[in-house]
């Protein structure tokens, strides 16, 4: 599944991981967070497609791959 | 990078099983390598927290995984010091996971090890485990969560593996202030330096591959994901192999080491440590680790575990090889989950009102 357009968002909590994934619909898949990303060991959503702002309600931050890493493009403002 | 994760994962299930069976052949009790439980209890009876004669002694392996934990993540940059989600509300169910832990003797960790030596008591305390999960799952599929945690700063973050850093020191410069066990599982303990070197080896390699024994069933679970499952099987694996080479392997569920076989209260007593792990986001190992990267959260859920030790002993709630619990354990154990259901179905009512949904 990880290609370039790859997505990956991370929130505070399960349940909005699971909100997010079903207003998403087909075409996201919940994992475990990349070790990369955090040492938690909390669940993230990986999407290929665009994500809009009204979808990221509870998300912590979104990050793209950009070659063997993640790069961050969005983050929730505190 | 899935496939690294899953083969970090791997090699630490597969070197913690076989440290703890080289722990068992240095002194540790038998299936008793690691056991997170056993031995935050041995640490306070070590500081005079309960009296009970047999489980006294400041074990090395507990220090060595906060404190290798503490190191890892510093050097690696996963040192992020942060606190404020619910410390109270994890004070209060670390302080019930231990009383589950006790009543079945043995924290998750030690039910694998348990497992991996015959002892056919932890299959059904795994089945119970299962069962936590399985309920903790349910609430967090609805909403359940203890809050964020926010940033703080460094100092608050190393406060807790300096002061373990200092009753370390004491420890070894005046051990007259603490108690040792001169019978019992207490009594029996690896060296001092092994213990503190399989502790930072296990602290490190847990923190970097984040082992936890109650997440891989969550994530089966909840998103059908076997990833973090590959470090439990590792553990058995190892462990099983070592006890065979060893002659520590002993199948059944009669005269098995340190347990007991009321099947009842194996099932139940993990059941709350099961749920109660959910609820707190790991099982008691993780909970070690994340204090050691700077979880103020997680050192709430560590002191509530040294607390729910020291009253498990002093209230005669912990069973006793071979006879199981007391009135006190069972009524303890049945009380734990009534209050734990009770903290998660509030929380998840409250969070559901947040996110506006039914």
């Amino acid at each position: 599944m990880e290609n370039r357009d790859q997505k990956v968002i991370t929130f505070h909590s399960q349940y909005a991981a699971f909100l997010f994934r079903k207003r998403y619909g087909e075409g996201c898949v919940l994992r475990p967070v990349p070790r990369s990303l955090s040492s938690s060991c909390g669940t993230a959503a990986f999407v290929e497609g665009e994500v809009s702002g009204e979808l990221l309600e509870g998300a912590e931050a979104m990050y793209e791959k950009d070659g063997d890493l993640w790069r961050m493009i969005w983050k929730e403002q505190d | 990078m899935e496939l690294r994760e899953k083969h970090r994962l791997a090699i630490t299930g597969a070197v913690i099983g076989a440290i703890s069976v080289l722990l068992v052949v240095l002194g540790n009790p038998k299936n008793m390598g690691f056991c997170i439980a056993c031995f935050i209890r041995d640490i306070a009876g070590g500081m005079h927290l309960h009296t009970a004669p047999i489980v006294e002694y400041m074990r090395p392996e507990i220090i060595g995984i906060i404190l290798g934990a503490f190191a890892i993540s510093v050097i690696t940059g996963d040192f992020r010091p942060r606190s404020g989600s619910s410390p109270v509300l994890r004070f209060v169910i670390g302080f019930f996971v231990m009383i589950g832990a006790l009543v079945f003797l043995g924290c998750p960790l030690r039910m694998v090890l348990r497992l991996a030596g015959g002892d056919m008591n932890a299959f059904v305390a795994l089945l119970g485990f299962i069962a936590g999960i399985g309920v903790g799952c349910i609430f967090l599929s609805n909403g359940f969560s203890l809050g964020r945690a926010n940033e703080a700063t460094r100092l608050e973050g190393a406060a807790f593996p300096a002061a373990t850093i200092f009753v370390f020191v004491m420890f070894l410069a005046f051990p007259s202030l603490f108690l040792f066990s001169e019978s019992g599982p207490g009594s029996m303990h690896a060296p001092v330096v092994a213990s503190l070197a399989a502790g930072l080896v296990v602290g490190i390699l847990a923190e970097r591959s984040r082992l936890c024994m109650a997440g891989g069933i969550r994530d089966i679970f909840l998103i059908r994901d076997f990833t973090l499952i590959l470090g439990f099987v590792a553990i058995f694996i190892a462990a099983l192999i070592g006890n065979l080479l060893t002659g520590s392997f002993s199948l059944g569920f009669a005269d098995q080491p340190v347990s007991h076989d009321k099947h009842l209260w194996n099932f139940l007593g993990m059941m709350l440590v099961g749920l109660g792990s959910v609820m707190l986001g790991g099982c008691p190992l993780r909970q070690l680790i994340l204090a050691g990267e700077g979880s103020g959260d997680s050192v709430s859920a560590v002191l509530g575990m040294l607390f729910g030790a020291a009253a498990a002993h002093n209230f005669s709630l912990a069973s006793s090889a071979g006879t199981g619990p007391g009135t006190n354990g069972k009524a303890a154990v049945i009380v734990g989950l009534i209050v734990l259901i009770a903290i998660a179905s509030l929380v998840t009512v409250k969070e559901r009102r947040k996110y506006g949904r039914d």
